[in-house]
C-alpha cells in the first residue's frame, strides 16, 4: 500500500525535479540569450553609428503659424527651419560663386502673388586647414520670410502655398550633395478691416 | 521563485525573434558593404574628360593613382585641390597620377572653368553615379581612393584630412610594386 504511494510520490518527485530542471534550464537559456541578443543589437547599432558619415544632415521646417493677410495687401509668412546639429548650409549669399546658395522656390499660385523672399544674413565661418577661406552659412535655426499678396478678388479663407528649399550641407570636413525640402504652408486671407461708411443721407434706400 | 513556463516560452520566442532580426540586419549590412575595399583591386571605370576624351582607370596600371571624387560646390574639396596640384607636380615624375572625378550636376564648361581657376593639371573626369556606386557609394565629398601600381586600393577616406596625411598616402602607393600577382581581388 505504501509502495505504490512511494512510487507515485517518487514519480511525482522526479516529474517535479524534471520540471524544475526544465524551468531552471529555460531560465538560464533565456537569460543568456536575452543578454546575447541585447549585446548583438547594441553591437550592430553601434557599428552602424561608428561608420564615418553615419549622421546625415537634414533641414526640417517647423509647423508654420498661419498668417492672416488682408486681401489686396502684402503680408509675410515666416518659415522657420532647423539644421541637424554639427552641420551648416550655405547662406543665400555664399562667399564663393561656386557654392550652392540656400534658396526657396515657390510654385506660382494663381490668385496669391508671391513677392520678395527675405533670407537672414549668414554667419561667417572658417574651416580647418583654411583660415583665410570664409564661408557664409546658416547653422542651427533660421527663418525665411515670404511676402505674399492675395489679389483683391480672392475669397476669404485658407490658401495653401507650395515650394521647395534647395540647400547643400557640409560639416567641417565634408560636403553632402544638394537636397530639396518640400515647403508647404498656408495663409489665411481675410477681408479688409476698413469698412466703407455709408452715408444714410446719400443712400437711395432709407428705411 | 516560481517561473511560469508559458512566460518562459514567450520570452524565448521574443529572444529568438530579436536574434533573427539582429542576424538578418548584420547580413544585410554585409551585402551592402562597399565593393571598393582596401586591399582589393580598384573597380575599373571608363569616363569622359572635360575635353571629350575617354579615360579608363586601367590605362594607368603601373602608376600610383589617386582617384579623387569632388565637386565644385564642395568647400573642403576646394581647400584640398591646390594641395593635390602641388603633390601631383611633386610626384608625377615618380609615376603618380590623379584622376579627379567630378560629381557635379552642372555644365562641364563650369567644371572646366573651376578647374582652370584652380590651375588643375591632372585629368578631370565627368563622374557618373554608377562609378560612385562601384566605389561603395559616395555619400559625401571629398572621397579619395589611393591605388597602388598593381591596381590595389591601399587607402581610402572621405572628408578633408591634412596635406601631410595625403602626401603620406601618396608615398605609400608610390612605394608599391607594379606586379599584379601581389594584388588581391
Amino acid at each position: 500500500m505504501v509502495k505504490p504511494l512511494t512510487e507515485k510520490s517518487s514519480t511525482k518527485k522526479s516529474k517535479t525535479s524534471a520540471l524544475k530542471f526544465f524551468t531552471a534550464a529555460s531560465f538560464r537559456f533565456s537569460a543568456i540569450a536575452l543578454t546575447s541578443a541585447i549585446f548583438l543589437l547594441i553591437g550592430t547599432k553601434s557599428s552602424a553609428q561608428e561608420g564615418f558619415g553615419s549622421k546625415v544632415p537634414s533641414v526640417t521646417l517647423s509647423a508654420p503659424a498661419i498668417p492672416s493677410i488682408i486681401r489686396g495687401t502684402p503680408g509675410k509668412a515666416e518659415l522657420h527651419f532647423h539644421i541637424t546639429p554639427g552641420f551648416h548650409i550655405n547662406s543665400n549669399a555664399p562667399s564663393e560663386e561656386y557654392l550652392i546658395p540656400t534658396a526657396l522656390r515657390m510654385d506660382a499660385p494663381t490668385d496669391i502673388v508671391v513677392g520678395r523672399i527675405i533670407y537672414p544674413a549668414g554667419q561667417n565661418i572658417t574651416l580647418p586647414f583654411a583660415p583665410d577661406l570664409k564661408l557664409n552659412v546658416y547653422s542651427g535655426e533660421f527663418s525665411v520670410f515670404v511676402t505674399v499678396r492675395p489679389l483683391s478678388s480672392v475669397l476669404p479663407g485658407k490658401y495653401a502655398l507650395r515650394g521647395r528649399l534647395k540647400y547643400q550641407a557640409c560639416d567641417k570636413a565634408a560636403c553632402y550633395p544638394p537636397k530639396e525640402l518640400p515647403v508647404d504652408f498656408e495663409v489665411k486671407v481675410a477681408k479688409s478691416t476698413h469698412h466703407v461708411r455709408h452715408d444714410p443721407a446719400q443712400s437711395p434706400h432709407i428705411h | 521563485m516560481k517561473r511560469d513556463p508559458i512566460v518562459l516560452v514567450i520570452v524565448a520566442v521574443a529572444i529568438s525573434a530579436m536574434l533573427f532580426f539582429a542576424v538578418r540586419r548584420t547580413h544585410r549590412k554585409g551585402a551592402n558593404a562597399p565593393v571598393a575595399a582596401t586591399g582589393k583591386l580598384a573597380p575599373d571605370f571608363t569616363l569622359k574628360t572635360l575635353d571629350g576624351k575617354t579615360v579608363s582607370l586601367s590605362d594607368y596600371r603601373g602608376k600610383a593613382v589617386l582617384v579623387n571624387f569632388w565637386a565644385t560646390w564642395c568647400g573642403p574639396c576646394n581647400i584640398e585641390m591646390p594641395w593635390l596640384v602641388d603633390l601631383h607636380k611633386k610626384y608625377a615624375a615618380q609615376g603618380f597620377e590623379i584622376l579627379g572625378v567630378s560629381m557635379d550636376d552642372v555644365d562641364p564648361k563650369d567644371i572646366a572653368k573651376f578647374a582652370q581657376d584652380k590651375k588643375v593639371d591632372y585629368p578631370i573626369l565627368i563622374g557618373q553615379d554608377a562609378v560612385g556606386d562601384a566605389y561603395g557609394g559616395i555619400p559625401f565629398l571629398p572621397g579619395n581612393f589611393y591605388i597602388d601600381r598593381s591596381g590595389k586600393i591601399v587607402e581610402k577616406g572621405f572628408g578633408l584630412i591634412g596635406k601631410p596625411e595625403i602626401e603620406e598616402n601618396i608615398q605609400k602607393i608610390l612605394a608599391s610594386s607594379p606586379n599584379p600577382q601581389n594584388a588581391g581581388n
